[in-house]
């Protein structure tokens, strides 16, 4: 590398793999670390030795072999995209329509900021005696979990378009509809984006507490199971997937901004 | 003074077509519970074909009074005929070129050249819309530049993307609010070329607000002279020949006139120093 001091290209490149390198050397360092930890049986004289990240990832790639991964995971992902798809449906057209109708917003203020601050385990009774036990409750509290970052950061985006963008579409003689599509909507992309990124979070940290309602699969189903089989090492196994599955998506989510969103 | 306007004013209007009568037109804004005239009581005509600009202090209402022709603010009393018939609100007939660039950043030049088309009860073909996008995209000068974005453009290329995005839609009358401001010398040169050359193909009606009097006399046909009030102060023909760019503007005698209507015109606007209310029409 010394000889190529002058290599611009290769200097970059050089920098580019150090940044990649720390970021994998902060995940070994954390292995390590917990691996220490397990061995000096910080976790209880008991189960320190199936809570260690060994035992989990050997459970782990069993679980990929056998199977029973993807039997929990694809049901769980099946929910948060069912639950943030009907939440999109909802929240898009309504935030923008409270982004740009002042005396919508007006009168849905209170009640967003009031709702968003209820988390939707609290109403998890209430939708079980709604929609009895299964799918359709869970679905329901990822739903309820998901629609206000998206309608609020929709109608944020939607509110602080330029009054200037709008007053040209104007002068082009385009009416409410057309600078709507062709001004506020896009306009507000970025902001949708944000608010996806948001929804898809909450909604995979909800997805685990939901699926302990009683639903026969899922990761936060299988979380209880291992539990219940004292399959420790399948249980942090289990913790693992659901952290790698959230790191992905949220990894999308930043594709997609980065793919998306304008900037000025 | 205001006798040889009057008389200029009425030859003017006699032998060319009125398009835009202003009458009696007031604008007060409400700030702080406080009353704010940005207009008061302007009564002037716009004739058509002719490059019209506007002058007067920092905050004399000339932006108002474009808004007021765009449609998109209402005067507090008074009334603007277009045609005869009242302006209700705003239309594609009066293309407004604002002061800041009004360009979407997440469309191309060229995409934001075919904004307006999007607009019409009627649209046309998608290619159709691209060549006319492209025609005035190649008239200001953008041609190699269409598929850029507005975030990727210097200040003089917004200027030329926004014109030409107004312009495509043909809009009778272009209104324009300090277009050219905050351009380097040699890039506001190239625009008045460009903006002169424009307005004598196209044949639209130009309503040109500037705080630049070089630039007003450089490009006017009549200049509007409001005062700090708001309110009328004079109206002066420019019979400066043209062309009055390029190697026209080298010619000696044509100098000396040059400077000396610039000269008419700052007097005028210097005598606003006394507070005076009278409209000249």
């Amino acid at each position: 590398m010394a000889k190529q001091k002058d290599n611009k290209g290769s200097q970059e490149m050089t920098a580019r793999l150090a940044d990649r390198g720390f970021y994998l050397l902060g995940v070994v360092l954390f292995m390590i670390v917990w691996q220490i930890a397990s061995a000096l049986k910080l976790f209880g004289a008991d189960f320190s030795e199936s809570f260690s990240p060994l035992a989990a990832m050997l459970a782990l790639f069993e679980m990929i072999k056998n199977g029973e991964l993807i039997h929990h995971a694809l049901p769980s992902l099946r929910r948060v995209l069912t639950g943030l798809s009907l939440a999109i449906v909802v929240a898009l057209p309504l935030g923008v329509l409270v982004g740009y109708f002042k005396r919508i917003e007006q009168l849905t203020y209170v009640v967003f900021q009031f709702m968003r601050m209820i988390s939707p385990l609290a109403w998890m009774p209430i939708a079980i005696i709604i929609f009895g036990v299964g799918d359709v409750a869970v679905i329901f509290l990822l739903w309820l979990v998901a629609i206000w970052p998206l309608i609020l950061n929709t109608s944020h985006g939607a509110g602080r378009v330029s009054p200037l963008w709008v007053n040209m579409a104007k002068t082009m003689g385009a009416k409410d509809f057309g600078i709507l599509r062709k001004v506020i909507i896009p306009a507000a992309v970025p902001d949708m984006l944000t608010g996806l990124r948001l929804a898809v979070g909450v909604s995979w940290i909800i997805l685990v507490p939901a699926e302990m309602l009683g639903v026969p699969d899922g990761l936060g189903y299988f979380i209880l199971d291992t539990r219940d089989r004292f399959r420790y090492d399948q249980l942090m196994a289990t913790i693992m997937a659901i952290g790698m599955i959230g790191y992905l998506l949220d990894s999308a989510n930043r594709w997609l901004i980065h793919k998306f969103s304008w900037k000025m | 003074m205001e006798d040889v306007n009057s008389m200029e004013e009425e030859a003017m209007t006699s032998g060319r077509q009125v398009l835009i009568s202003v009458q009696h037109v007031s604008k007060t804004y409400k700030k702080d519970g406080r009353e704010f005239h940005a207009l008061r009581d302007c009564t002037f005509d716009i004739l058509k074909n002719e490059f019209l600009v506007v002058v007067g202090p920092t905050g004399c209402g000339k932006s108002t009074l474009l808004n007021l022709l765009a449609g998109i603010e209402f005067p507090t009393s008074g009334s603007i005929l277009l045609n005869g018939a009242p302006v209700t609100g705003p239309g594609a007939d009066r293309g407004m070129i604002f002061q800041d660039y009004a360009l979407l950043p997440w469309r191309s030049v060229l995409k934001n050249a075919e904004l307006g088309f999007e607009f019409m009860k009627k649209p046309m073909k998608g290619d159709q819309i691209k060549a006319e996008a492209m025609r005035y995209l190649e008239m200001v000068g953008l041609g190699y530049a269409v598929n850029k974005h507005p975030g990727e453009l210097s200040g003089g290329m917004k200027r030329r993307a926004s014109l030409a995005m107004i312009l495509a839609i043909k809009p009778v009358i272009l209104l324009m609010d300090g277009a050219f401001n905050a351009l380097d010398s040699k890039t506001k040169m190239t625009m008045h070329q460009e903006i002169t050359r424009i307005w004598e193909t196209e044949k639209n009606t130009v309503v040109f607000v500037t705080s630049d009097l070089d630039e007003a006399v450089k490009l006017a046909d009549r200049i509007i002279v409001l005062n700090k009030d708001g309110a009328l102060e004079a109206i002066l023909v420019n019979e400066l020949p043209r062309p009055r760019l390029g190697s026209a503007a080298r010619d000696l005698d044509f100098h000396h006139r040059f400077i000396a209507f610039r000269e008419t015109v700052m007097n005028v606007i210097k005598k606003d120093a006394g507070l005076r209310t009278c409209a000249i029409s």
